[in-house]
């Protein structure tokens, strides 16, 4: 098929200009998108929560064969090594069992003191249970879908916790599902206490598997093996969630390696303290 | 008879509309596997970017079908998705396919070796756009360079799979006759 030349190079010229415009307008509108994701996080949350409810059935099928494997790996892993398992396990009864006499001797003195003292007691959590269907953003941005959202009682600030400790914090929640800003994102901001001493600090992610902490007050001896928890302040989280331990600590700064880790996330609980902080409100994911 | 030959050609033109926006499915169905949860071992902190390797492919392959439109659309889904800073990824996406269009010649036709060696090339230049975009950005400073280049040598090392697959699918269901 044979055209006039003159009509395929204008019609080539057409085609490569209106390329050129949508290029360049859409271009201009990513600048927007960036302005408008620092400006106003509201809207790109409804959005994205929005979005990621419409594919959260999808990944929860897509979930599925990765989590079989995983779980027949981890079944054939541990048949090799169940006779020295269950001799550890024993052992770790029995030192348990001692410990569950002190921790019952504990409690019920504590009670009493209480009593004594006329303290109110600390808020009762309620648990929702969730799937971990996503894992987000690789190298630049961590975080976790889970398939809970605002349906189940999940909203924005509550504290996500495994068996091990602290997972993250609810940094967004749709209807079905909701978004987990793990404690190593690089805009997690979480409060603790640090060690014996309990001292104060802020443990900060860092987009690495190991979040660092910044010190509020006097730093006091701490040294690798230290164990972090929530403090609390702030009303940000129920105080006393175990977080991880101190590997790293020197002068300036220390790491902590935290108790749970990203790669074998299946399962986690959303805690819902009736606790309202600041984190809430505030320092959105953006 | 007539009716027959009508629901044909509504068949054939469903067929053609499924056909055409399969570059663009397959590219957000690799974005959401690549989000799918391995369970290995410090796999999640390296994952392969599977959507620079999509969009790469199918800027130099079928242009046609996946244009700035579709590439912005890819990128704006993956910016919500994966909570990173909103726009870098989409602009990191269309410059991609800027630079292969306008470039046309170059990747057009060339043994698979070249093409590879070439996705390194546009794709380090990517990576390290996305990293000061993402660290410009977002309100913390940067992220630690190094599982980001980690990240980018395993999108390199996956990009003859994706491709494979991906050029399996262009020369059975889309390049017939």
């Amino acid at each position: 098929m044979k055209q006039p030349t003159g009509q395929i190079s204008r019609l080539g010229t057409f085609k490569y200009l209106a390329q050129r415009f949508a290029f360049l307008s859409l271009i201009g509108l990513t600048f927007a998108l960036m302005l408008i994701g620092k400006a106003d996080t509201v809207i790109v949350e409804r959005v994205s929560m929005a979005v990621s409810d419409a594919v959260t059935p999808i990944l929860r099928v897509m979930a599925e064969p990765a989590a079989s494997i995983s779980k027949f790996v981890t079944n054939v892993q541990e048949l090799g090594a169940i006779r020295e398992q269950n001799t550890d396990l024993r052992e770790i009864n029995a030192r348990l069992l001692e410990w569950q006499a002190v921790a019952q001797k504990l409690e019920n003195e504590n009670r009493q003191l209480r009593a004594l003292l006329g303290t109110v007691n600390e808020p009762e959590a309620r648990a929702v249970s969730a799937r971990v269907v996503a894992d987000y953003g690789g190298a630049f941005a961590q975080s976790v879908l889970i398939t809970a959202g605002g349906r189940d009682g999940v909203a924005k600030g509550q504290a996500v916790v495994t068996g091990e400790g602290l997972t993250g914090r609810v940094a967004q929640a749709g209807y079905r599902s909701a978004r987990v800003l793990l404690i190593t994102d690089i805009n997690s901001r979480i409060p603790v206490r640090v060690g014996e001493a309990g001292d104060r600090a802020i443990l900060t992610g860092n987009n690495s598997p190991r979040p660092r902490l910044i010190f509020l007050g006097v730093k006091s001896a701490i040294s690798p093996g230290d164990r972090v928890v929530t403090s609390g302040d702030a009303g940000a989280f129920p105080p006393g969630l175990p977080v991880g331990r101190v590997v790293v600590a020197d002068e300036s700064s220390a790491l902590i390696e935290p108790f749970v880790s990203r790669d074998r996330l299946q399962y986690v609980e959303v805690l819902d303290f009736g606790l309202t902080g600041f984190l809430a409100d505030t320092d959105g994911p953006q | 008879m007539t009716e027959i030959t009508q629901r044909r050609t509504t068949w054939k033109k469903l067929d053609a509309r499924v056909r055409t926006i399969l570059p663009f499915s397959l590219t957000v169905t690799v974005l959401l596997f690549g989000m799918t949860p391995t369970y290995v071992p410090g796999l999640a902190q390296i994952t392969p970017m599977y959507t620079l390797v999509a969009v790469y492919f199918w800027a130099i392959y079928r242009p046609d079908l996946l244009g700035y439109g579709l590439g912005f659309a890819i990128g704006v889904l993956e910016d919500l998705l994966t909570g990173a800073p909103l726009g870098v990824g989409t602009l990191v996406l269309l410059l991609i396919q800027w630079v292969v269009f306008n470039q046309h010649k170059f990747f057009h036709a060339k043994p698979f070796v070249i093409t590879w060696f070439a996705f390194g090339l546009v794709a380090f230049g990517a990576v390290l756009l996305k990293w000061v975009g993402v660290g410009l950005v977002s309100s913390s400073g940067p992220t630690p360079f190094g599982d980001v280049f980690a990240s980018y040598l395993i999108t390199v090392a996956v990009y003859p799979i994706i491709a494979w697959l991906f050029s399996k699918v262009r020369s059975g269901l889309l390049d017939e006759p």
